[in-house]
């Protein structure tokens, strides 16, 4: 019987980070995986984060993953992959399969993190292949490299189903629609926006009403469902797709815990059965903690913190830290906790409509419905202002704990305010110098450049751009309206890609001046 | 006393036991009330035990109960409770590998012989005929026709559903505090929040049994033991024998399903402690690669098997080994079906019926004297 | 805390649903009509329609039916989803060869 200080069962965000926390103060710490990579999640998250520097902000997921890993290493951590835990047992110990064999660990203390698993819907077809959950699309294209499809109908819209349908868009798929039964969009407007802007139609108060094919899909139909629910007659539409992807939100993978006699508890709020924990993860047995997804569907960035905080206490709980540093620390930690857990998505507003950000300002109504904010409403808002010459455009309107635009301009012309969930704005008293670091800094891509008026009768607009094969300066097209409509013809005047815009392509686009405040995509002309 | 909570008979534990006694009670006409502690019907052994529906290797004190079940109860029962109870007379094969196995199942035998039932030993040559998939090392091993297995967890819930429908009451999540005596006559059973009133009270509740009964004064001599079972994802038909060994390293079958249903014990059995979920005992680390190992020994072929789930739950066993039944002289009122000791599952139907039958009509239609409360005396 | 439960308590007739032959546990092959009737059949927890229909006791463990099985016992029996207990969490977690699961390091 091998014995460790710490035993933590999965390597993604949560267990990383607490095995990095407790391995700094000294313990023996041990991962188990059960897949061949370690990262959890983050090696599918191809992404820029939200949140703030301190929270890997604007930092993609897999290059996290790759830091905690050589953070974890550094400090001596053993991450065992391919090791999967099929039992927690009484005294803490865990069988380990380990290629062909079962390994018998105990720890002094044991961490579960063992995340999260994809809730699936039912509808008639809905066990024919080609049905699949957005985890599973993203492994294919974000660790295989396979296309999950060619056309794709998405259902939810929440952060998972925006950020995978975004990545499908990326992958080459055409993505149909975005369906969710709720009447508002789920996810971040900024995620909606991007995807919209490529042309993808939302259908909130949408449903499946039938998946067809024999052996696998062929079409999808949809219907419109009224506010309980129940579908209504007449209003089916049919798509051709040979995928259905589905993003209907995540259960915390909680089995080991239940085994092990934690007391539990049936929570909505956090995806459902998860663990009774204190605010550190603490569980009903002494020397079992939980943390990230696993006891509560969150964010990969809280999920960390949760592991840091696991990592604190089992350092107090074996004698290596006291129990004040131990409070202390812990309370930075909820500190950051709380700073990432406001704004509009917090915990604490799920299931909440809120009609007005925190400046007043009423929120876009088009955003929540269709995916985009109309052009007579981005005009409310802060960064959306008007000057002479180049200048940003900001189309961040919901209140997010996010502000790498802040730090991202190196004068200092955007600012988030007090407070990280606050919208940007611009300042008045500062020139912009065109470097375009603000655009390739916002995880939402949301950050424009634009000059309204260049004199010529046209303006030009720098946009991120994330796709392959890269535009050419010289290329002609249409500029796409955020709805993603052919608005105009537009040339690239230049296509910009350096390494400290992290893969976020800068692209620059010359419009009719009228439509400098309306053409936010570009689309290359077909030859 | 509200009304609504008497009835002629409150069966306490919702098990096989007293799922089968309030059937043929109802069956008999009476009314029943059935109360289970936790809040599931058939939470204790009956979900958790291997299936075996055997004559041989039983007590002759308890072996005319079997031997009257699967005469007469058994073949019928999935018609009669309208559900698929998956009972399979096929016969039973307790294995043996060395001289010393035989030597055990011998003397198994030949009691059984003694009692009526047709059980033989046989050679390695008809085991292998019976059953093909056996490893070589099997030598010989007892026979009996007659024995076979059913699915517990569905022939359970299949006397609750046909009792239910006949109108038995079942009231689950209510943990029986204390029984009652009134003017002589146990009459009234107490849980937190209600009471209950019968003419008759049926304990039968497992291990649970022991202190309920403690509160009229009666005590089964018996402990508890946690062992454990495992289950293979389906795999194709191979055999319909129930299978055991003489050494007890695990016994089973494969059910209609096809998986593989095993169960084993570590050794360690009699002191594996419960730190699981509520309702739901816990697994040592250790019991689970015991039994697997137990199994290959005789199923090499099974090698390749996947384990899908483990489960353990507890043994009520008797001080010698047999469970008590029927009524207590001391206690008017109280009917007594607990200390199964293991073996409870295959006798369900008859215990059941017999049951009914002594309440109903004031005595059995099978010999049941040598499982009475009152048999137990120090050894000297 | 257990709950009692009376399990005469009147829950309607089955009335059968065009859906009905929807498969819900994809494992075991059980579908949404027979969850259904196992309910009209007084199986009114989780545990009781798992061992009764199998639903959850295949190669996934319910990992991906236990919710939706939830959801259908829940809308039968009328009441929150969250006030149906699970059915136990079980090793392995994830299926294991029997040569291996015998094989101790």
């Amino acid at each position: 019987m091998k014995r460790y200080e710490v035993i933590i069962v999965g390597a993604g965000p949560s267990g990383l980070s607490a095995a990095i926390e407790a391995a700094k103060r000294g313990l023996k710490v041990v991962v188990f995986d059960e897949n061949e990579k370690p990262g959890g999640q983050l090696f599918k998250q191809i992404h820029k984060f939200f949140g703030s520097k301190e929270h890997h902000a604007k930092i993609r997921g897999f290059k996290i993953g790759e830091e905690l890993l050589q953070e974890a290493d550094a400090l001596g951590v053993e991450v065992i992959l391919n090791a999967t835990v099929v039992g927690l047992y009484p005294d803490k110990e865990v069988n380990v399969k380990i290629g062909d064999q079962i390994h018998h660990y105990k720890g002094d203390t044991v961490i579960i993190a063992t995340g999260a698993s994809e809730n699936m819907v039912t509808f008639p077809g809905w066990t024919l292949p080609g049905v699949i959950g957005a985890g599973a699309a993203q492994t294919m294209m974000n660790l295989h490299g396979i296309q999950p499809g060619k056309k794709i109908l998405m259902l939810g819209s929440g952060n998972v189903g925006l950020v995978v349908s975004f990545q499908l868009l990326q992958a080459g798929c055409e993505v149909v629609a975005i369906v969710d039964a709720l009447p508002r969009v789920g996810g971040y407007g900024v995620h909606a926006s991007k995807v919209a802007r490529c042309g993808v139609p939302f259908y909130l108060s949408h449903t499946i009403k039938e998946v067809q094919g024999k052996d696998k899909v062929t079409g999808v139909t949809i219907h419109q469902i009224d506010e309980r629910f129940m579908p209504i007659a007449g209003t089916e539409k049919h798509f051709e797709v040979d995928t259905v992807c589905m993003a209907v939100g995540l259960s915390p993978m909680s089995q080991l815990l239940k085994m092990a006699g934690c007391a539990m508890e049936d929570n909505p709020k956090r995806g459902g059965q998860v663990p009774l924990v204190n605010e550190y993860g603490e569980t009903s047995v002494s020397g079992i903690f939980a943390a990230g997804d696993v006891s509560g569907i969150e964010e990969a960035s809280s999920a960390m913190i949760e592991g840091k905080m696991a990592g604190v206490c089992v350092a107090e709980y074996l004698g290596y830290i006291d129990e004040d540093t131990k409070m202390t620390e812990l309370k930075a930690f909820e500190k950051d906790l709380d700073s990432l857990r406001q704004g509009m998505f917090a915990p604490k507003n799920r299931g909440k409509k809120i009609e007005k950000t925190d400046e007043g300002i009423d929120i876009s109504t088009n955003l929540l419905e269709k995916g985009y904010v109309a052009d007579d409403e981005i005009e409310r808002f802060p960064g959306v202002t008007h000057k002479k010459g180049v200048h940003p455009v900001i189309e961040c309107t919901q209140n997010i704990p996010c502000n790498p635009c802040q730090d991202a301009c190196p004068k200092k012309c955007i600012s988030t305010g007090d407070n990280i969930t606050y919208l940007p704005f611009v300042k008045d008293d500062v020139e912009c110098i065109n470097c375009g670091m603000c655009v390739a800094s916002c995880s939402g891509q949301a950050i424009f450049l634009v000059d309204e008026d260049c004199g010529d009768g046209t303006a030009t607009v720098t946009l991120p751009y994330e796709f392959l094969p890269l535009p050419q300066e010289g290329d002609k097209g249409y500029g796409l309206s955020r709805k993603g409509e052919k608005i105009c013809e537009a040339t690239v005047v230049s296509v910009k890609s350096v390494k400290a815009f992290d893969h976020t392509n800068l692209l620059t686009m010359r419009v009719p001046k009228e439509y400098a405040m309306k053409a936010r995509f570009f689309k290359k002309a077909e030859v | 006393m509200e009304a609504k909570n008497s009835a002629d008979v409150i069966v306490i534990g919702a098990g096989i036991i007293g799922c089968a006694i309030s059937y043929y009670l109802r069956k008999r006409g009476k009314n029943v009330i059935v109360l289970e502690g936790s809040d599931n019907i058939g939470n204790g052994g009956s979900s958790r035990n291997g299936g075996g529906v055997r004559q041989s290797g039983r007590d002759p004190r308890e072996l005319p109960l079997a031997m009257y079940g699967i005469k007469n109860l058994w073949p019928g029962l999935s018609e009669e409770l309208g559900v698929n109870c998956e009972y399979h007379k096929e016969g039973n094969l307790r294995l043996g590998k060395t001289p010393e196995h035989l030597k055990i199942l011998q003397g198994l035998t030949d009691r059984a012989v003694a009692c009526g039932l047709d059980v033989k030993m046989i050679d390695a040559a008809e085991v292998k005929k019976i059953n093909p998939h056996l490893s070589d090392e099997v030598i010989g091993a007892s026979w009996c026709p007659t024995d076979g297995h059913a699915n517990p967890l569905v022939t359970t819930l299949a006397f609750y559903k046909k009792a239910r429908e006949m109108g038995v009451r079942f009231i689950t999540g209510e943990k029986v505090e204390r029984l009652r005596k009134v003017k002589g006559r146990l009459r009234e059973v107490y849980t937190k929040d209600n009471v209950y009133e019968g003419e008759y009270v049926v304990v039968a509740a497992g291990y649970e049994s022991r202190d309920i009964l403690a509160t009229v004064g009666v005590d089964v001599p018996m402990h508890k033991e946690l062992v454990e079972c495992l289950v293979t994802e389906a795999e194709p038909h191979m055999f319909n024998q129930m299978l055991g060994t003489a050494e007890a390293d695990f016994y089973g079958h494969q059910s209609d399903h096809g998986s593989f249903v095993f169960g084993g014990m570590s050794g360690l059995e009699l002191n594996n402690k419960n730190t699981g979920p509520k309702n739901s005992p816990s697994n040592a680390a250790i019991t689970a690669p015991c039994i697997c190992r137990g199994i290959m020994k005789y199923f090499p072929a099974l090698e390749d098997a996947k384990i899908v789930r483990t489960w353990a739950g507890y043994l009520d066993i008797c001080q010698d080994g047999v469970p008590v039944l029927g009524f207590v002289d001391e206690v008017p009122g109280l009917v007594v079906a607990c200390a199964f000791s293991g073996h409870g599952f295959g006798i369900g139907p008859a215990v059941g019926e017999q049951m009914a039958m002594l309440i109903c009509e004031g005595k059995t239609s099978v010999d049941i004297s040598g499982l009475q409360y009152g048999r137990f005396k120090a050894k000297i | 805390m257990n709950t009692v439960v009376d399990r005469s308590k009147d829950i309607g007739e089955f009335v059968p649903q065009p859906d009905d032959d929807m498969l819900i546990c994809r494992c075991e092959e059980i579908t949404k009509g027979e969850i259904r009737k196992a309910v009209h059949d007084g199986m009114w927890t989780l545990t009781e329609i798992r061992r009764y229909l199998r639903t959850g006791m295949g190669l996934c463990q319910g990992q991906t039916c236990s919710r939706l099985v939830k959801g259908i016992v829940a809308r039968e029996l009328g009441v929150s989803p969250a006030e149906l207990e699970p059915a136990t969490s079980r090793s392995p977690m994830r299926p294991v060869e029997m040569k291996v699961f015998g094989s101790e390091a």
